[in-house]
């Protein structure tokens, strides 16, 4: 039987507990800010994109993926000195991406999702640039090759933290 | 319409978040003087709420983690790694010894350097009230490298202040917070301190590049900066005091943008990436003993009274020059200063005027010859003795009255001298 987009949606929208929704972002925010501590300049990821990635694929619901990935962007941007939006545009546009990619795909595979986090990534680096270089007109120096680090580390953070993650999915 | 919102929602959704963050981006920027567009460094009262808000949620669990780890390494050092005790012990001891002849050798020298200093400068200040704190996270960006701090606004803490550590500089306070405090490293790329290589005083700025490297910018090529040069902070720049290590030149680049400038790439003496325990500067008073700061108020109460004596000499010979300007030989070597009196009031240096000499061939107009009438006083015309012509210090005003043809007109002048009118025939009666 063939399955539409819709009913494709309405058999695979995952559920998680509650406190999930809070729990998982503010440890994703919390180890964010604290492991560069004692990674230095190899602290090669972005959790609060790994998560936002995960529930918006998850959930299916683009409007979710959007606020849950603004929140964590803006969140983020109020821990640095730069202004706040940046990441959060990044983000939202992520959250919404992959919830719209995540209706159309089958989310559980393992190389798909591979691919989605390292794709979103370079995205949300090309679109915090675009800001900074053309919306902000700000004279920022970029380093592509930590961009494609940070992309790969993504990816390969997300393949052990989305089947964690997984482990809290509410199964009816 | 409604089914135009239904089916449209998402992206209605999308755009509504996506302008309102650029409408939230566009309050945080600045167009500056020069015309480039710029953060605003210190942000607005709702910027700085959302920053607060981020920091109270995200400092809690970060000081747990330090607290645990704190705990960890406590039960760790003192019950489990006891291994090998006795030989490290042994060696500490002998560490122990070596460092206490090197502290001795360095006192000496600090307090050699203290009293360079004060002679050279004596508001020069080099000892500093500091703040010890804990790192307890970071922006968790590699764009914007700054760091957070377990003191606040409640301990002391206030923009501007510097962080170092005992290898040398690591960044300024940014932002305070009520319990903690954000950082800017000095290897950021809007960061700035003013710094200065050792060897050659080629002063410079400080900031980070992309790579997280901090590099002196905007200095014009130079043969003599060499890799290994020890680079301090200048002291100009208000944040950070003169002579602190920053760290050495690691390597010297050509600038991309201006060909006849380089970078200075700066191997930081501090571990910026492994921040654990900093010092922030909270003040640059200097902390004297109270024997220093009775000597300091000694000797500058010393000083002020020679310098008032001074100003009183000065003063006094203003007035005698002043009163005696023909007396005033351009060509004569400078003043000597004024000598003390017995009772060491200043006295005016003492001048005499040189003889006149007598013409050969007097006559009714030289001073002296002129008929007096009678009852007149001689001693209007009368040639002065070397005694009177003495300028006494004491009794200026006699001399601003003397009358004119008195022996004070015909001082000598640096004009050269009018020759004498001829002798007019004198009749006979």
């Amino acid at each position: 039987m063939l399955l539409t987009a819709n009913s494709r949606r309405d058999l695979d929208i995952h559920r998680y507990p509650a406190p999930l929704y809070v729990i998982a972002p503010t440890v994703a925010l919390v180890l964010q800010a604290l492991l560069p501590r004692f990674m230095g300049r190899f602290a090669y990821f972005d959790l609060p994109l790994i998560v936002t990635i995960y529930f918006a694929l998850g959930r299916r619901s683009p409007i979710q993926g959007m606020f849950m990935g603004g929140f964590l962007g803006l969140f983020e941007d109020a821990l640095t000195h730069r202004a706040i939006g940046i990441n959060g545009i990044a983000k939202t546009i992520a959250g919404y991406l992959a919830a719209s990619v995540g209706i159309r795909i089958d989310v559980q595979n393992t190389a798909i999702r591979l691919m989605l986090n390292f794709v979103l990534s370079l995205l949300c680096t090309a679109i915090d640039f675009f800001i900074n270089r053309v919306l902000l007109g700000l004279d920022l120096h970029w380093n592509w090759l930590n961009m494609l680090f940070q992309a790969i580390g993504n990816s390969a953070i997300a393949l052990v933290v989305f089947p964690l993650l997984d482990r809290f999915q509410q199964r009816d | 319409m409604e089914s135009f919102f239904a089916r449209y929602r998402n992206v209605l959704v999308l755009l509504a978040l996506l302008v309102a963050q650029i409408i939230g981006l566009a309050m945080q920027v600045r167009r500056t003087d020069s015309g480039r567009v710029s953060l605003d460094p210190t942000d607005s009262s709702g910027v700085r709420l959302i920053r607060l808000w981020a920091n109270a949620i995200v400092s809690p669990p970060e000081r747990a983690v330090q607290s645990s780890k704190t705990g960890v390494g406590s039960l760790w050092e003192n019950y489990i790694d006891l291994r090998r005790v006795r030989e490290q012990n042994k060696d500490l001891q002998s560490t122990i010894d070596r460092l206490r002849l090197e502290q001795a050798a360095l006192l000496e020298d600090a307090r050699q350097g203290q009293r360079l200093q004060a002679m050279m400068n004596f508001e020069q200040k080099y000892l500093y009230k500091t703040l010890p704190a804990q790192v307890i996270g970071t922006s968790g960006s590699d764009l914007s490298r700054v760091f957070y701090l377990d003191k606040g606004k409640n301990d002391g803490l206030a923009r501007d202040m510097a962080v170092v550590t005992a290898e040398g500089i690591v960044g300024k306070v940014r932002e305070v917070f009520p319990h903690s405090a954000q950082v800017l490293a000095i290897n950021d790329e809007s960061s700035g301190a003013g710094v200065i290589l050792e060897t050659t005083r080629t002063r410079g700025i400080l900031r980070g590049n992309v790579d997280g490297q901090p590099q002196i910018v905007g200095i014009l090529a130079d043969q003599r900066i060499q890799p290994g040069e020890k680079v301090l902070t200048a002291g100009g720049d208000e944040i950070f005091p003169r002579g602190l290590p920053v760290g050495v030149v690691e390597k010297v680049v050509r600038d991309p943008d201006r060909d006849a400038f380089i970078n200075v790439i700066v191997k930081p003496a501090a571990q910026l990436d492994r921040l654990d325990e900093v010092m922030v500067i909270t003040a640059t008073e200097p902390r004297f003993s109270p024997q220093q700061r009775q000597d300091l108020a000694t000797s500058e109460a010393l000083k002020g009274a020679e310098a008032a004596e001074l100003a009183e000499k000065k003063k006094a010979s203003e007035i005698m020059a002043e009163r005696l300007p023909g007396l005033t030989d351009p060509n004569a070597p400078a003043a000597k200063p004024a000598e003390k009196g017995p009772n060491g009031a200043p006295v005016a240096p003492t001048t005499t005027i040189p003889k006149i000499i007598p013409p050969q061939h007097p006559d009714r107009f030289t001073p002296g010859n002129a008929e007096q009438p009678e009852g007149a006083a001689p001693s209007h015309t009368a040639p002065p003795k070397a005694s009177e012509l003495q300028a006494p210090a004491n009794k200026p005003p006699e001399m601003k009255d003397a009358a004119p043809g008195s022996p004070d007109t015909h001082r000598p002048s640096p004009k050269p001298a009018k020759q004498p009118p001829p002798p007019t025939p004198q009749r006979e009666p």
